[in-house]
């Protein structure tokens, strides 16, 4: 004993301290976990007020120009816009020309981009390959194509080298009221950047035609707004689609009026997008509001000041409400009302101590808070872009949504003109702010989550209940594999009173590197995982099924090929030896590191899919134990363990946590079958991270997990 | 004598060799077809401005058409490299991935390696029994239950990831490594002139083997691997001092045996050796000279290639640590810290010689890792070599001579390898992050960086201190022989 507490004094405290926290593994995890759900909880109240970082930026520093004469012009082009659409059922190319012919009136440059309706494509490598061209799709139809009509204002104090990009989705084949207001707004604010002087960044603004989804056609056109083929409308024309009749309309009209361009127009990089939508709720709301969307792929944001700079001129400058998405279904947890008040109660109890701690928050606030948060989250780990402008985010360009709903009806004139006016003033507001920009925006936050549209939390707040949450990974891991080691040592101490016995062994021992068959087993189970994650790309193109046999036909592939491997490369069973005990052991130690590992690399990539996935897969892990030995133990300890064992295993199997999750939000008589399987597919066709984190992560660490239950010692 | 079973489960072994061995070799071939998709050679990790192959093939395209293939700083390997290489970047076969004859000679280069990994695996081990046997140190398990080291250390080299991706990665790399190897290989088995060649062709691809000079002398003159000297010293005089009595023939058969003991310097071989480096290195620099007679000669190659190499000219991110310093130093400061961190490799060889004398392959793969960790432009084909020679030594560092006391045993293995799987995973996605994403900063990368350059320095510290205890385990093992040898 007094050896060992030698040695110990002799090691620098670091090691000591690291070894104290190896020895306590359980009481630091437990209280580990318990901070991290606590930190969790804590968030709404940690969040910060926003603030504009970038001092360039000096919103609503200007009064804003527009003038009853631009949007009685736009009005003008809403009536025309529905007229046509009366007209005839399908309008399609006619608003283009429209639209094009307005622009054009105005002094701008004028193109349209034809572009092919695009099957998402399964690809699990595009994140980290995103540089590639894209492979053209070889079965074009030729009936399924939009166009996108785009005018460039060229910015009289501006050297063309960046530009502001408006979008302004419609549907071209149905197009409605609030559709056609938005391009109103859109025209309102084209038609006074076209007159005045003080523009220094070109302003492009994109009629989106929404037809095949508002996503795809603005994705299309920064694909090729990015990649310079210098072919034109007309070489694209040249393929086989002769014969379309709307294409043929297309060409004469570019024939007729010569104001079009007939090449692809550019301006210079952009600085900031924004997607102007306008959506008649027809709701019972008494003052015009503003959602904000903001979530673009694989959890990525725009940069913070985007939104402060929208939201700052929304509320104080244009009177509207500003929201951004919330969990409805949140607002009457009591759980959360509870914790609420907690909070509440502690905030009231530390000011009485101290007036200056700000701590603690009223109720509703926290929850309202929370239901934000958590459907932030949500977003953020679906990785699948809320809106349109997820695809600028792609190109490193700041973008949101800006989805305006009016409060009276878009039918009548006068509410139509006032809130056309009100629309177009704060996109010009914010046009301005960002046409004062000298660099990108970098000052402030791009990993942050809203808990509401002036409330954040940024990445080093929110990182701590991660952290927190993962900290005891490594260290149960290095318990569990010095705890191994010291067994195996003492036992082979024993052994060597009776020199030979060691000798007997089939396998000799290698001590330390004992983690092998370990590492073995766990690499087997990842290499089935990375297999059963492409499967479904070979399924998808089956030609019958429903979702449904698809889910069966993939599920039955999966547990073939895992005992396929297990065969073929033996099971974690397959080495179990008499004279080692403490094999699961192991076997724990090296899942727990690759779930550490994995969570890690999760979290640099999507950090909400790290966040939710951990507080699945973190207690999974941790409790882990062969249920052999809690049974053979009975005490009401390994009972326990051994009940909360099942259920975590039964609730983290990805189709059973997904089915769980959907009922409780949904109700149980929206769930069937096949939704896992469709869940999944648009996953992949967003080509989120999510995906390939629970097929590659998530999937063979609760596989493994399995295993340690069923581990025969 | 060996039984039957054993001599059919060596000869089990061997086919288990030859087949995981030439299933890498079709696993290779099998990715080469998918390149587009893999897209490693624009890794940072896996190539670098002196091994990418496209940089090579943009070399040969500036000759052909009659410049200097330096201008324009984009090459910057070997005019010979050049001349064997560059046709073949030429060629495409219809219907074929572009560079699949490179791609070819690669995979060959890394098999060749692997068979050179197995015969220095031979070499050491059967000198490595023979002095064992010297000095009459019976293991616990006794050597035939020892791990072939050699056939060990050859599947790790050609299944490591990292081998397998810079083989796939169109960098130069594995021609690089397969010489490193062929001069260890070479010095192993005695031959001086293989030895030489593999040594002058290294120092010539990429500069910092030649402090492989060291081991190989070493090498050369003391033959492969042993315990330490002094063992050798106390064992003879400790027999001498006890059986003076006993009689001449004996005495004689000792001494005759210990001549070829690690207790000899071989000077011949070192001239030998040193002769033969001449030879090759004019050889080569003739053929270098010929070569680029009409792009400024030799003085061109050497502030092209060297130079080039130890001014750190180009500061694209890589997995090392010195982009982002001298991305950071000041102009005025640059020329003193360039001296300072290239000393900082020339100041950790002598110590090191001097500690590991006795076991020159093993400082060898010391000086390879210290060398990958502290280059101006690693890649993951360096930690591909020094793992591979790592595994050499499979038997001193799993302490599997050593059973009972697991003195020699590798402390942290499996936080070095969970360190490294996470880092290289790890790595590509912070690269994605700054560069792609723009939500993250140079930071982000420069971090998996100096996590990787830890992980080596820990890699390093362990194995030479596991190294080091086995040796004093083995010291322990035969004074215990001696003093039971004398009382009895």
């Amino acid at each position: 004993m007094s050896g060992i507490e030698s040695i110990n004094a002799r090691r620098r405290p670091i090691v000591r301290l690291g070894v104290f926290l190896i020895s306590h593994s359980l009481i630091v995890s437990v209280i580990c976990c318990i901070a991290a759900i606590l930190a969790l909880l804590l968030l709404p109240v940690l969040a910060k007020s926003t603030y504009v970082s970038e001092n360039a930026l000096m919103p609503g520093s200007a009064n804003t120009m527009l003038s009853n004469q631009e949007v009685s012009e736009a009005d003008r082009l809403v009536k025309d816009v529905n007229a046509l659409s009366l007209e005839s059922v399908d309008a399609g190319i006619n608003i283009a020309k429209l639209i094009a012919r307005y622009m054009a009136d105005l002094g701008a440059e004028v193109c349209y981009h034809k572009f092919r309706r695009q099957q998402n494509q399964f690809n699990p490598l595009h994140f980290f390959l995103s540089t590639d061209p894209v492979v053209v799709q070889r079965n074009i139809s030729c009936s399924s194509f939009g166009v996108n009509t785009v005018g460039v204002i060229r910015a009289p104090r501006g050297d063309g080298k960046e530009a502001i990009v408006l979008v302004t989705p419609y549907n071209s084949s149905r197009i409605d009221a609030a559709e056609a207001s938005s391009l109103g707004i859109g025209y309102s604010i084209f038609s006074l950047l076209s007159q005045v002087t003080w523009l220094a960044k070109d302003i492009i603004w994109l009629a989106a035609d929404s037809r095949f989804g508002v996503y795809a056609p603005v994705a299309s056109w920064l694909k090729d707004y990015h990649t310079p083929l210098f072919s034109g409308l007309g070489q694209v024309n040249a393929g086989v689609c002769h014969e379309s009749n709307d294409l043929l309309k297309l060409k004469d009209a570019m024939v007729s009026d010569t104001n079009i361009s007939k090449i692809f127009t550019r301006a210079g990089t952009m600085a900031a997008a924004l997607v102007v939508k306008v959506v008649d709720r027809h709701n019972e709301a008494d003052e015009d509001t503003l959602s904000i969307f903001a979530e673009a792929s694989n959890g990525q944001m725009p940069n913070l000041d985007l939104i402060n700079i929208v939201n700052y001129l929304a509320v104080h400058r244009q009177g509207l409400r500003v929201k951004v998405e919330k969990f409805w279904s949140l607002l009457d947890s009591k759980f959360l009302n509870f914790v609420g008040e907690t909070v509440e109660l502690l905030g009231k109890v530390a000011k009485s101590l101290n007036p200056n701690w700000r701590f603690g928050m009223p109720v509703a606030e926290y929850v309202e808070g929370t239901a934000t948060l958590a459907s932030s989250l949500f977003n953020q780990a679906l990785g699948v872009p809320t809106g349109p402008h997820g695809a600028f985010r792609d190109y490193q360009v700041d973008a949101i949504t800006l989805e305006i709903s009016p409060k009276g009806s878009l039918k009548s004139m006068g509410q139509r003109i006032d809130f056309l006016m009100r629309g177009g003033r704060l996109v010009e507001a914010v046009v301005w702010s960002v046409n004062n920009l000298l660099e990108k925006f970098h000052q402030s936050f791009f990993l942050y989550l809203l808990t509401s549209p002036s409330k954040f939390v940024s990445v080093g707040i929110y990182m701590i209940a991660f952290a927190l949450l993962i900290a005891p990974l490594p260290i149960v891991a290095a318990s569990l594999c010095s705890d191994a080691n010291r067994r195996d040592s003492s036992l082979s101490k024993e052994g060597s009173s009776q020199p030979h016995a060691s000798a007997d062994e089939p396998n000799p021992t290698l001590k330390s590197w004992r983690w092998l068959h370990a590492a073995k087993s766990v690499f087997v189970i990842h290499f089935w995982s990375s297999l059963v994650t492409l499967l479904p790309h070979f399924i998808s193109k089956m030609p019958s099924g429903t979702s449904a046999s698809s889910l069966l036909i993939w599920l039955s592939l999966c547990i073939l090929s895992l005992f396929l491997l297990y065969t073929i490369l033996g099971s974690p069973f397959s080495h179990i030896t008499t004279s080692r005990p403490q094999e699961w052991a192991i076997l724990k130690s090296v899942t727990v590191s690759a779930a550490f590992i994995g969570l890690c690399l999760m979290s640099v990539i999507n950090f909400a899919t790290a966040e939710i996935g951990a507080l699945l897969i973190v207690p999974m892990c941790l409790i882990a134990c062969p249920l052999k030995l809690d049974l053979q133990d009975w005490s009401f300890r390994a009972l326990i363990r051994a009940a909360s064992n099942l259920t975590l295993v039964l609730i983290a199997f990805p189709p059973a946590t997904f089915y769980l999750l959907k009922g409780g939000i949904e109700g149980s008589d929206s769930v069937s079958v096949g939704n896992f399987w469709n869940w999944l597919e648009t996953l992949w066709a967003w080509n989120s991270a999510t995906y390939l984190y629970i097929g590659m992560v998530h999937l063979p660490c609760w596989v493994l997990c399995l295993n340690i239950l069923l581990h025969p010692r | 004598t060996m039984s039957d079973p054993e001599i059919l489960n060596k000869k089990n072994k061997k086919l288990d060799f030859w087949i995981w061995g030439i299933a890498s070799i079709i696993f290779r071939i099998i990715l080469i077809y998918f390149p587009k998709n893999l897209n490693l050679s624009s890794r940072p990790e896996v190539s670098t401005p002196l091994t990418n192959l496209r940089r090579l093939a943009e070399g040969y395209w500036l000759k052909q058409s009659s410049i200097s293939p330096y201008a324009g700083s984009m090459y910057h390997g070997s005019p010979l490299l050049l001349s064997m290489l560059g046709p073949l970047t030429v060629k495409k076969i219809e219907g074929q991935p572009n560079n699949l004859l490179c791609s070819l000679i690669f995979v060959n280069a890394d098999f060749v390696a692997a068979l050179l990994i197995r015969a220095t695996g031979h070499y050491l081990q059967t000198a490595y029994d023979r002095s064992l046997e010297l000095l009459g140190i019976s293991t616990p398990l006794g050597r035939s239950e020892a791990l072939p080291s050699g056939e060990i250390a050859a599947l790790v080299y050609l299944w490591n990831p990292l081998t397998i991706v810079t083989c796939l990665g169109s960098s130069t790399a594995p021609i690089e490594n397969l010489v490193v190897i062929l001069t260890l290989c070479g010095a192993c088995a005695g031959l001086a002139p293989l030895a030489a060649f593999g040594w002058v062709m290294a120092t010539h691809f990429s500069l910092y083997p030649v402090i492989l000079i060291i081991p190989v002398v070493l090498l050369l003159g003391f033959g492969p691997d042993a315990p330490p000297r002094k063992l050798f010293i106390q064992k003879k005089f400790g027999k001498v001092g006890m059986d003076l009595s006993s009689d001449k023939s004996l005495k004689h058969k000792e001494v005759t045996t210990l001549r070829v003991s690690p207790m000899h310097f071989s000077w011949v071989n070192i001239f030998h050796f040193l002769f033969w480096a001449c030879l090759w290195s004019i050889y080569v620099l003739l053929l270098c000279g010929i070569s680029l007679k009409d792009y400024g000669g030799l003085s061109e190659m050497f502030r092209r290639t060297y130079g080039f190499i130890l001014c750190v000219e180009d500061l694209s991110p890589n997995i090392g640590v010195l982009w982002y310093f001298f991305a950071e130093v000041f102009e005025f400061f640059r020329g003193f810290f360039l001296i300072v961190f290239h000393v900082n490799i020339l100041f950790m060889i002598l110590p090191l010689a001097i500690r590991l004398n006795h076991r020159p392959c093993f400082l060898a793969f010391v000086y390879v890792a210290i060398s990958s960790m502290l280059k101006s432009y690693p890649s993951v084909g360096d930690a591909a070599l020094y793992l591979g020679l790592l595994g050499l030594f499979v038997n001193e560092l799993a302490g599997k001579l050593d059973i009972l006391t697991n003195a020699g045993d590798m402390h942290f293995s499996f936080f070095l390898f969970c360190g490294y799987v996470g880092v290289f995973l790890l790595s590509p996605v912070m690269h994605n992050l700054w560069i792609w994403r723009g939500t993250g900063n140079a930071n982000f990368y420069f971090a998996t960086a100096i996590t990787y350059a830890c992980f080596q320095i820990i890699l390093v510290v362990e194995s030479v201190s596991a190294m080091l205890n086995h040796d004093r385990f083995l010291r322990k093992l035969s004074t215990t022989t001696t003093t039971t040898a004398g009382i009895s």
